[in-house]
């Protein structure tokens, strides 16, 4: 009764779930048992190399810049308040989209934009050489532990104290419905422990632009908003608690901008109204449709609004 | 240290998964969701197994030393395991082999004339010449085959020995040799939390009279399970005769324990898991793989047979039965336990190509019966991995075949009994004594390799307890004439076989499969 497969079916089976070196992803419930093999240097220390940043900037400006702004449309608000600001600095940003990183690495003024490093997700983004490779030459990624494996050491510290700026996720990974999650607390408290000031930035538009499960915007040119804060300075005595329900609140608030307007936001958090993304499940959720299509509802295009109406 | 067992959970990361399948295997891809029990990674053998053996001998539990226990005109009876154990048969020099001649080297030296080896076969076939010789050695072979080397024989009269009767009035017939003897040593391999113990002695050197107070559908269906001992009635009735036996005769125990390590070098792969097979390991699979499918049948069961396990030693402990076991089953739940929450509504298992009644044989559809429900079944602590009414899913081919030397009583049994009833208390009054007493059968049992009569019976009561649990079982490339027979259903495909369960556990029920072998017991909180 057993009939026996062909190799070809056999093959594909075999190959399933595999990248072309045979490696399998680890599934998320193995993660804490994975083998302690020779550790693999994940640092890319060469993307952060003269050259590298020289071709970087090249990139970004040549190729990742004009296929971005060419497939959306961005609008960058906020910028003014990174012009006093003297890095190392951390961006912490909502996640939603692969369209995340480029829009913001290109929108950041060049100084910045220079000396940042992205983090990324190590079972994701350092799993495979070509990947790990292609990610550090256009954005200077570095590895971010998501599971607790304890794989590796972050070298977060390491980067700001050589300067560099990071842009930090700090939802851990891209949502699923396009709404904002809690942050987790890494990185508050690299902040907190390291002193250095926190850029809260929100992106709207960018889940309806390109989706989870998508490799290429929709088209369309969809209208992306790309949102800077003021910066948040970790106050005397503050813990990280403290600084990252600071963190989701700013960044909720620049979110809320693009709806309610800069005073109507603010407004909103002082009011209590401002839906802030909580551990306690206090506030009761939409059902995951409507919550997905609130995040799928085009931005309106303001360029067109007129100043002075009748 | 090795990494403990654990649940993975199937997600869009997992890779296809492996399934055995008989003298075969395959990768299958489990539901999303479902849950896939892995045993703990092998543990580290000992370094110098000699020097464990020669520490526990010197430094027993509750007993004094080997040594002070051996004097000139004794009678010494030594009583191993036979092929039933381990599984599959280790690399040799077996770790049998090794204890044997070390209890000897001491017997030799105090002077020891009268010393008999007993296989403690009871009612499982007669071990070959040659089958002995792979456990014990060259150098005990040839001193003591066959004159005082042998089998025990269950049905000769004049050989046993009825010691007595349980306080549950459990009659105790048991090899006369061993109970005259001044001292027993018994050498064991404890591969599953079931084996050794109280059940070694008890089980191994009895009679059909003494085991059919234990190997019954009642104390079976109540045996929760029998790798569970204080929740196995069996292990309870082992108890009480081996209480028997303590007053009776000295008995000097020595239990071994194995780790994990059940597959060579060239198949390696089967025991890693999935998402850490390099290209290496996925090269020998496919090669494996379609080596063993374009194989001849009676050449892949050959080769299959000659697979010898590279199983390293995790501890040695001698003294008391009651005082060795319990050191001896925490080595085996070191290896062997990995905690589970919650049953699932369907359970799936992959049926190997080998049990304990198929070494350098066929395994016969009840024997697959036996090790999906029995053995396979029954590998939990506490709660079965699925629940009362929930189904099986077993993948094995279920050929029809029998070894006609082997197992002769089987055929007549799949043949004759099986096409009137499956309930395992039908059969059991109306049709097991007349197997048990049939003198062709005795006679096959004593004078040929088979094994006896009775043997099927207990293989239908091993399942006993998951018959009626189960509210369907299903085997997955499982020959149609073959499990209809036994009263159960067979599917193509695993989308089949969920397909047929729904009618029980609806359209998307709960998933646990157990990856096994290498073995592993699940703990279901």
């Amino acid at each position: 009764m057993t009939e026996r497969t062909s190799l070809r079916d056999e093959l594909r089976l075999l190959r399933h779930g595999r990248d072309w070196r045979g490696r399998s992803t680890v599934p998320r419930s193995a993660d804490p048992w994975i083998l302690d093999g020779k550790p693999r240097d994940l640092s890319n220390q060469w993307a952060r190399s003269r050259p590298a940043v020289a071709a970087r900037a090249m990139l970004r400006g040549g190729l990742l810049r004009p296929v971005t702004w060419s497939q959306t449309q961005p609008v960058v608000e906020g910028s003014d308040y990174l012009e006093n600001l003297r890095g190392p600095v951390v961006f912490v940003a909502n996640h939603s989209s692969h369209l995340d990183a480029p829009l913001i690495v290109g929108s950041l003024p060049k100084r910045f934009a220079d000396r940042l490093a992205v983090g990324a997700a190590a079972d994701y983004f350092f799993d495979a050489r070509w990947r790990a490779v292609t990610s550090a030459l256009f954005f200077n990624t570095f590895p971010v532990e998501r599971h607790g494996a304890g794989r590796q050491r972050s070298q977060a510290v390491e980067l700001l104290e050589q300067k560099w700026s990071l842009l930090l996720f700090p939802e851990g990974t891209r949502s699923e419905d396009g709404t904002m999650g809690v942050f987790k607390a890494g990185v508050a408290q690299l902040c907190v422990a390291n002193q250095v000031p926190v850029v809260p930035v929100a992106l709207r538009g960018a889940y309806m632009a390109m989706p989870r499960g998508r490799n290429w915007p929709v088209p369309g040119r969809p209208r992306v908003a790309v949102r800077y804060g003021r910066p948040l300075y970790p106050a005397e005595g503050e813990g990280f608690r403290e600084l990252r329900d600071r963190m989701m609140r700013a960044v909720a608030r620049l979110a809320a901008e693009e709806d309610q307007g800069w005073y109507g936001a603010m407004r909103a958090e002082i009011d209590g109204t401002l839906e802030v993304p909580s551990r306690r499940g206090d506030v009761p959720k939409a059902s995951r449709w409507r919550r997905t299509w609130e995040s799928t509802r085009p931005l309106a295009d303001r360029s067109r609004r007129r100043v002075w109406t009748w | 240290m090795s990494r403990p067992g654990f649940v993975l959970t199937v997600d869009e990361r997992t890779p296809p998964l492996l399934v055995h399948q008989g003298e075969g295997f395959r990768l299958e891809r489990l539901p999303l969701g479902s849950r896939v029990i892995y045993p703990p990674d092998s543990l580290k053998g000992v370094r110098n197994v000699d020097a464990e053996i020669q520490h526990a001998l010197l430094n027993p539990l509750g007993i004094e030393p080997l040594p002070e226990l051996l004097y000139p005109n004794m009678r010494l009876t030594i009583v191993f395991d036979d092929l039933s154990l381990p599984l599959p048969q280790m690399q040799t020099p077996d770790i049998r082999q090794r204890v044997i001649e070390h209890v000897l080297e001491l017997a030799a030296a105090k002077g020891v004339d009268d010393v008999e080896l007993i296989v403690a076969n009871a009612l499982h076939r007669r071990m070959t010449p040659a089958e002995i010789k792979r456990v014990v050695g060259e150098r005990v072979f040839r001193s003591f085959f066959p004159e005082h080397l042998r089998n025990h024989d269950a049905e000769d009269r004049a050989n046993l020995v009825e010691i007595g009767k349980t306080k549950h009035g459990e009659v105790v017939e048991l090899n006369r040799r061993a109970m005259e003897s001044d001292l027993i040593v018994y050498v064991n391999i404890t591969t599953t939390p079931m084996s050794g113990g109280p059940k070694s002695v008890s089980v191994g050197l009895a009679s059909y009279r003494s085991l059919r107070h234990h190997h019954n559908v009642h104390t079976l269906r109540h045996s929760r399970s029998f790798n569970d001992p204080p929740n196995s009635a069996m292990h309870h009735s082992y108890e009480r005769m081996a209480d028997l036996i303590g007053g009776h005769v000295k008995v000097f125990t020595i239990e071994t324990s194995l780790n994990n390590d059940t597959f060579p070098t060239a198949t390696s792969f089967l025991n890693k898991r999935e998402w850490e097979w390099n290209v290496a390991d996925q090269a020998s699979y496919l090669a494996v793989k379609r080596g063993n499918e374009l194989m001849p049948a009676r050449a892949r069961r050959k080769v299959w047979q000659k697979n010898v396990a590279p199983y390293a030693v995790t501890g040695v402990n001698a003294g008391l039965p009651s005082e060795v076991h319990p050191v001896t089953l925490d080595n085996v739940h070191r290896q062997q336990v990995t905690e589970v929450q919650g049953q699932a509504d369907v359970a799936i298992f992959g049926l190997p190509y080998i049990c304990p009644y198929n070494v350098n044989s066929i395994m016969n559809p009840i024997l697959v019966m036996s090790l999906g429900l029995g053995y396979f079944f029954n590998l939990y602590k506490n709660r079965p991995i699925v629940r009362k009414g929930g189904a099986a899913i077993f993948y094995h081919p279920v050929e029809h075949e029998f070894h006609p030397v082997h197992h002769p009583s089987y055929i007549d049994f799949f043949d004759e009994v099986l096409t009137q009833s499956t309930d395992p208390v039908v059969l059991e009054t109306k049709y097991e004594e007349q197997f048990a007493t049939d003198p062709w059968y005795i006679q096959l049992y004593r004078k040929s390799y088979a094994y006896h009569g009775v043997h099927p019976f207990y293989m239908w009561y091993w399942g006993a307890h998951a018959l009626e649990h189960l509210g369907e079982v299903i085997f997955v490339g499982g020959n149609r004439r073959t499990t209809a027979r036994m009263g159960f259903k067979a599917a193509s495909t695993l989308a089949d076989a969920l397909e047929i369960a729904s009618h029980t556990v609806g359209r998307s029920p709960s998933i646990t499969y157990q990856h096994a072998p290498p073995l592993v017991v699940a703990d279901v909180r």
